[in-house]
């Protein structure tokens, strides 16, 4: 199902890359503004998350007018989660115990981070380059309104890395045929529902000359979203239900395996 | 097989559910314990956010103790006069509890509090049971005769009643402090409470170790509808997903242990559940005082 849809993916990715390509060769002397010099799609607009959901891979898929690689263009791909107030938590020994110590709490936290990228995104662009586009971990989180303490900023990268919610060039941008490009975006199990931003950038000579902003949002459908709606919605309701059936599967317990 | 649990919102390995839920169903019925002191650590380190495995796990004991109170019942252990005016006391002393919770977050260290509570509540009883039990077993060998309970103060006191499956004529006051006090605690430590309700039936009231198992199944029972309905409400982290896979292992679990207490003597079952709360409480101890892998959490924002 995976190869179809990267097949699927491929195929309107040429289509995509045809009009740009046509427009140049009917011109010989190509113009700057001939065709988008950057396409993107995502394969989903919408993850569906239902009682089998165990993380997905997100694809982002493209072309460029321009040839792709070590000595061509680079693509840049960012996707990005809602932002969130978090708190961390250093724990510190009192009396031969480990208590919670001292912490740290940061505004406007990403809750999920990917980037990928065809080449090192650090030997592409220049530092105030991606400090601007919160391109890494560590200029991200050196952004983040709160404390300066860069332990506690140190921390929060390993935490929300070892999560799998944060994920910095795990693996890269693929190209194929030149001009186009792939990427995978790792979603864990745990993803939180609701809208994510996933931002395309094409480098060219270590600037940003093309930039496509994509969205997509994370749902929850079937059994799990009906659950999930009816305790939101009907919580008194909900716990009765849960009292109920957990009465009922001790009764129905206890009546299979009286002669167990 | 992995699942998705709608309000964890993660997704778990069922077998490995199934599998918690079996062998905490079992303790269950062979202790006539509700299992959440247990059930609720072995959740949150599998990962499931503590706010859903407090309430899920509320949930798991509501379905394990009704399965292990229908066995109890069958057997005639149960007494339910004493296990109303436990109940009642028992409702009581949780939402007292309830208060002094909210009291002990305003000071902050909650979770410290929280985790002394269990180390020193757990440590005690354990220690208690399994010094008594090991006695008795021992009185036992040496073919002595032993009294059921001893007379005291207790005994002197008025509203008597009387309590016929326990073989009991006392006054009401000693089980209603009983279940006050341990409302308030299981409020405090977020569990059920049986761990300590057994060892107090038999050694403050002096009941015999049958009843007290069927008994405290009947008060644990309502006290975690009580506790399932309230998590509902007030915090939404109920997943009956999660619940009911336990629940499937659960209730498979407190049959085979109710079978298997009808076998064991008194004194017997008294020292295995005293050695399983002291072993909870030195754990517990072990993960204050070790050197953690990550000295940095991310907590709630508050």
């Amino acid at each position: 199902m995976r190869g179809a849809t990267l097949a699927a993916a491929l195929l309107a990715a040429a289509l995509i890359a045809a009009p740009a390509q046509a427009q140049r060769e009917g011109q010989p002397a190509p113009p700057p503004q001939a065709g988008p010099a950057l396409a993107a799609e995502l394969a989903q607009p919408r993850i569906a998350v239902d009682t089998a959901f165990t993380g997905a891979d997100l694809l982002v898929f493209g072309a460029t007018d321009r040839l792709l690689g070590p000595s061509g263009d680079n693509v840049v791909v960012l996707g990005l989660g809602a932002p969130r107030d978090v708190v961390v938590r250093r724990r510190v020994r009192r009396l031969g115990i480990w208590v919670n110590g001292p912490s740290a709490r940061f505004r406007e936290v990403p809750n999920y981070y990917a980037l990928a990228a065809t080449a090192p995104v650090a030997d592409l662009l220049d530092e105030p380059a991606r400090r601007e586009r919160r391109l890494g971990l560590e200029l991200m989180t050196a952004r983040l309104p709160g404390p300066r303490e860069p332990e506690f900023r140190q921390a929060l990268i390993d935490l929300k890395h070892a999560s799998g919610g944060w994920n910095e060039e795990a693996s890269p941008v693929e190209i194929s045929g030149g001009r186009l490009f792939h990427a995978r975006l790792p979603l864990p199990s745990t993803i939180a529902t609701g809208d994510y931003v996933v931002q395309v950038m094409l480098v060219r000579a270590n600037r940003i000359v093309a930039r496509q902003e994509l969205s997509f949002r994370v749902d929850r459908v079937g059994a799990t979203a009906r659950i999930a709606d009816f305790s939101r919605g009907q919580p008194l309701l909900y716990g009765l239900a849960c009292v109920v059936l957990a009465a009922l599967a001790g009764w129905l317990g206890s009546v299979v395996f009286r002669r167990g | 097989m992995p699942v998705y649990l709608p309000i964890a919102e993660m997704s778990v390995d069922a077998g490995l559910l199934l599998g918690i839920g079996l062998g905490v169903g079992w303790l269950s019925g062979l202790f006539g314990v509700g299992g959440g002191f247990l059930l609720t650590p072995l959740l949150i380190l599998i990962g499931i956010p503590a706010p859903v495995a407090v309430a899920s796990g509320a949930n798991q004991t509501l379905g394990a103790s009704v399965s292990g109170l229908i066995a109890q019942w069958r057997r005639g252990n149960v007494d339910a006069r004493m296990g109303v005016v436990l109940l009642v006391a028992g409702l009581a002393g949780s939402f007292a509890g309830t208060q002094l919770f909210v009291l002990l977050r305003r000071l902050g260290q909650v979770d410290l509090a929280v985790s002394l509570f269990y180390v020193v509540v757990l440590g005690t009883v354990g220690a208690l049971m399994v010094r008594e039990s090991v006695r008795a077993i021992f009185r036992r060998r040496r073919a002595a005769p032993a009294r059921t309970h001893q007379h005291s103060w207790l005994h002197g006191l008025p509203f008597k009643m009387r309590f016929r499956q326990s073989r009991l004529y006392i006054s009401v006051i000693p089980p209603a402090l009983v279940g006050f006090g341990i409302g308030i605690l299981s409020a405090i430590m977020g569990v059920g409470g049986g761990f300590m309700l057994v060892p107090a039936m038999i050694y403050v009231l002096g009941m015999p170790t049958g009843t007290t198992i069927g008994t405290s199944l009947f008060q644990v029972t309502f006290v975690s509808a009580n506790v399932t309905l309230l998590q509902a409400l007030q915090t939404g982290s109920v997943d009956v997903v999660l619940t009911l896979l336990l629940l499937a292992g659960g209730v498979a679990g407190a049959q085979f242990g109710a079978a298997m207490g009808t076998k064991l003597r008194g004194e017997e079952t008294r020292a295995l559940l005293g050695l399983l709360v002291l072993g909870v409480a030195i754990s517990l101890l072990v993960a204050l005082v070790r050197t953690p892998g990550s000295l940095y959490l991310l907590g709630p924002v508050t």
